[in-house]
């Protein structure tokens, strides 16, 4: 104990005490001047801040101590996250930085990195492949956020009734979102095979459709972002289900019952209780769903990528053009510009999501 | 305002987050990262494979070198082993270690190993030419040349290959597996229908008409006459064979007549729907071993594969008798005109021991590694007759002359010439042929896609 108090503290030279107080204390009092003329409360609060450091700063003068008591706290906290931290800058912050300062770079990997300014963003907008995938993926998430929403939505309020085997079914419809996605896409693409003999296109042969029209699916270069948004609203739309039940039976019972006093019928209860009720769920699944498909990948290439693995411009999303570009072409400072694209237009849908629903974002 | 900027931070936090995953990953941080963890996996591979296979070879004493040697799938490359016993049983000392990076991607694994400091693989295996152009773009391989000229290399033995993969007069990698492009068919299909084996010398035009004398389109019992795996390679390089036209100089007329010939088959049932193979992701080994398949055109690669999947029983007996013969060839053109890949060796320029890596790559590529490779029904860079001999003369190769002769080659030609934009050119054929196969587009349409596609990369 008395070792741990030496180590703490320095020889106390009473001159360099009083210099140092000669100068904290009249700043103190200043600062509880100021306090007692202030009457709005955040700058009061500011003030008080302001006053605490000095005092502490005044203690630590009188008693020499080589931290004050507040920079202890700090550095214990801060040694609390640290282990975290440091991952996150290893691992994200860092590259995540320099993957915008690569954006405007043009770098192979093992040559020099040379700064070309604006370039990699032109380019990225001359290129087909890009352009495609731009367009590909807005299509994706304007087609799949829609549809997965009012699936998973309907699911959870036919689940939540009181049916029979109710749990069964819910465990039926989250399997896909559990199930191996290579295993479901081959499966997938089995039924929808686009032979005559596929399943799903006898059925479509047999419904009365000529056999030249019938469609290719994933193999055909006008249905296969309609092939991957089928697939993806069947494969997510048990996990949405799983929030939204939970957000229906949050829903205070009690509304329906006074509803259903007032005489409404089961659509205008949907409508005027449990539709607003949801909001704050679908604004999050909203946002969960918007990120996801943009950051689609896995599914396209597992639907579309055939035996080697390249998507064409039918099919090619951003997420596999930076891919492309980076790893196959080594236009490691392209494909960071494309990946700045893509950051932006989803930090723009975000925000505008969360101005729009300012309300539920808290 | 505070809250409003809370709500931003997050929002921009949420966003970043999410992204990390696709933003970092095109960052060479990440790169190397990325390499250094496929060095631990890589190496653990090893040692399961090593573990698998029961590995002979001695664990490296006190004293030797280790070589690194960059390789794909151990477990069911057959000649790996041999070359390595044979040359540390010549090279007392020195051992050599595989590190295996799988087969799918690993040109891209391997870039990405090479990519940035720590590597210290001693040779690394070339798998394809696209690859090897990006590692030349890279800078990451050492040039030969010097090499060649001191130890007086003679490259003439390897039939002019290597001057397809000269760049600006340097030479970074020696083959030292050859594999081309054959037609396998299988003998029953053509006894059951009772029509004449393929011959070594068969114009397009008798190949399409033999492919459609064996199809059988009835429901339940159907025989194709040929079978084209989806690789743009089974069908588009036919149009090169005549030597007059190239894949890379932007103009692609010459193809229309294959891809009729080939789209009026897929028409007729003569072979099997694209759309159908590429999303079954069929492999072409299966499609024959069905037994259903008259015709394939396929790699001599396959020749291993078959003997010895024949061999375990895999297969059954439905292709047991299978042959060989020459690629088809335009009216004209000397029959046994193909296509060609080569496997090579590179020394990379980190190679920590560069003198002992080009000895070791100078008996692979050279006339002993070729006799080790041939043994074991491989097919090396440098054939002679003695190799030819060695492989039709092995077990469970078809005894007609005729395979035999198939195995002598008269023009061959690199799947893909050396070419700085060659991945981004594969990127358009690949696209085009999809397209046109597919029924997307027609093959005017097609063609006109591919031929402005390339034309747009070679004007860049």
């Amino acid at each position: 104990m008395a070792f741990g108090k030496m180590a703490n503290q320095k020889n106390v030279d009473p001159e360099v005490v009083k210099e140092k107080l000669a100068k904290l204390e009249p700043q103190l009092s200043a600062l509880q001047e100021e306090l007692k003329n202030t009457s709005d409360k955040k700058k009061r609060d500011r003030l008080i801040g302001k006053i605490e450091t000095v005092q502490g700063k005044i203690k630590q003068a009188k008693t020499g101590e080589r931290f004050s008591r507040q920079a202890k706290r700090d550095l214990v906290a801060y040694s609390f996250i640290a282990p975290n931290f440091i991952g996150f800058c290893v691992f994200t912050l860092v590259p995540i930085i320099f993957a915008f300062i690569l954006a405007f770079a043009e770098w192979d990997g093992n040559n020099a990195i040379k700064f070309v300014a604006l370039r990699n963003f032109m380019e990225a907008f001359k290129n087909d492949r890009f352009i495609a995938s731009l367009k590909n993926t807005i299509i994706y998430c304007i087609a799949t956020v829609p549809l997965t929403l009012i699936c998973s939505l309907g699911l959870a309020i036919i689940l939540n009734q009181k049916v029979k085997g109710r749990n069964f079914f819910r465990t039926v419809s989250f399997f896909p979102y559990v199930a191996s996605l290579v295993a479901v896409a081959a499966v997938w693409n089995m039924l929808f095979s686009p032979q005559k003999s596929g399943p799903v296109n006898m059925i479509l042969y047999n419904l009365g459709m000529a056999a030249k029209s019938l469609p290719k699916w994933s193999a055909d270069k006008d249905w296969v972002m309609f092939t991957v948004v089928l697939f993806s609203v069947w494969k997510n739309m048990g996990y949405y289900m799983v929030i939204y039940l939970a957000g229906l039976q949050g829903i205070n019972a009690e509304l329906y019952e006074a509803c259903s006093l007032d005489g409404a019928n089961t659509w205008q209860k949907f409508l005027y209780i449990t539709w607003p009720q949801l909001q704050p769920t679908t604004f999050f699944v909203t946002i969960m769903l918007t990120i996801n498909c943009f950051k689609v990948y896995d599914i396209v290439y597992m639907l579309a990528g055939g035996s080697n693995g390249v998507l064409n411009k039918s099919a090619i999303v951003l997420v596999y053009h930076i891919y492309e570009e980076a790893f196959r072409n080594w236009n490691l400072g392209y494909a960071s510009a494309v990946a700045m694209v893509l950051f932006l237009m989803v930090l723009a849908v975000t925000l505008i999501q969360f101005r729009g629903e300012k309300k539920y974002a808290n | 305002m505070k809250k409003r900027l809370l709500g931003l931070t997050l929002a921009c936090t949420m966003t970043a987050m999410s992204l990390a995953g696709c933003g970092g990953s095109s960052s060479g941080t990440d790169a190397t990262t990325a390499a250094a963890d496929g060095g631990t996996t890589a190496a653990q591979t090893t040692a399961a494979a090593a573990a698998g296979t029961g590995e002979t070879a001695a664990p490296a004493g006190e004293g030797d070198t280790v070589l690194k040697w960059a390789v794909w799938d151990i477990s069911s490359t057959v000649y790996y082993q041999p070359l390595i016993d044979a040359f540390e049983a010549a090279n007392p000392g020195v051992k050599i270690e595989m590190v295996d990076l799988g087969s799918a991607d690993y040109q891209t694994v391997l870039a990405t190993e090479l990519t940035g400091s720590g590597s210290d693989f001693d040779i690394a295996t070339i798998k394809d030419v696209p690859g090897y152009t990006t590692l030349v773009n890279k800078g990451v391989l050492e040039a030969l040349d010097d090499y060649i000229a001191k130890d007086s290399v003679d490259l003439s033995q390897y039939g002019g290959i290597t001057d397809q993969v000269t760049v600006d007069g340097k030479l970074y990698e020696l083959p030292f597996r050859s594999d081309f492009w054959v037609l396998f068919y299988n003998k029953k299909v053509f006894d059951n229908a009772n029509v004449a084996y393929p011959t070594n010398d068969m114009t397009f035009e008798q190949y399409d008409a033999l492919a459609r004398s064996v199809t059988n389109t009835t429901p339940g019992q159907e025989v194709y006459g040929a079978h084209y795996h989806t690789w743009r390679s089974a069908v588009q390089l036919f149009g090169i064979l005549d030597g007059k036209n190239s894949i890379v100089d932007g103009n692609y007329e010459f193809l229309k007549p294959y891809y009729e010939m080939i789209l009026a088959q897929q028409e007729d049932g003569v072979c099997q729907d694209y759309a159908t193979l590429k999303t079954s992701s069929l492999h072409y080994s299966g499609a024959f071993a069905q037994g259903n398949v008259a015709m394939m055109n396929m790699g001599s690669w396959f020749i291993p594969t078959l003997i010895e999947k024949i061999k375990t029983g895999e297969y059954g007996e439905e292709v047991a008798d299978w042959g060989l013969v020459k690629y088809p060839h335009a009216e004209g053109v000397e029959p046994g005109s193909t296509l060609a890949t080569i496997t090579c060796l590179s020394i990379p320029t980190s190679a920590p021991h560069k003198d002992l890596a080009w000895e070791f790559v100078k008996f692979v590529c050279g006339p002993d590694g070729a006799e080790v490779v041939a043994k074991t029904g491989t097919i090396p860079a440098i054939t002679t007759d003695a190799v030819v001999e060695a492989i039709s003369g092995m077990e469970g190769f078809p005894e007609d002359e005729a395979s035999a002769e198939a195995l002598k080659t008269a023009n061959t030609y690199l799947e893909m010439p050396v070419h700085a934009k060659s991945s981004e050119i594969e990127t358009i054929l690949n696209e085009g042929h999809d397209n046109i196969m597919t029924e997307g587009s027609t093959i005017d349409e097609g063609i006109a896609e591919m031929t402005d596609g390339v034309q747009a990369i070679l004007a860049q």
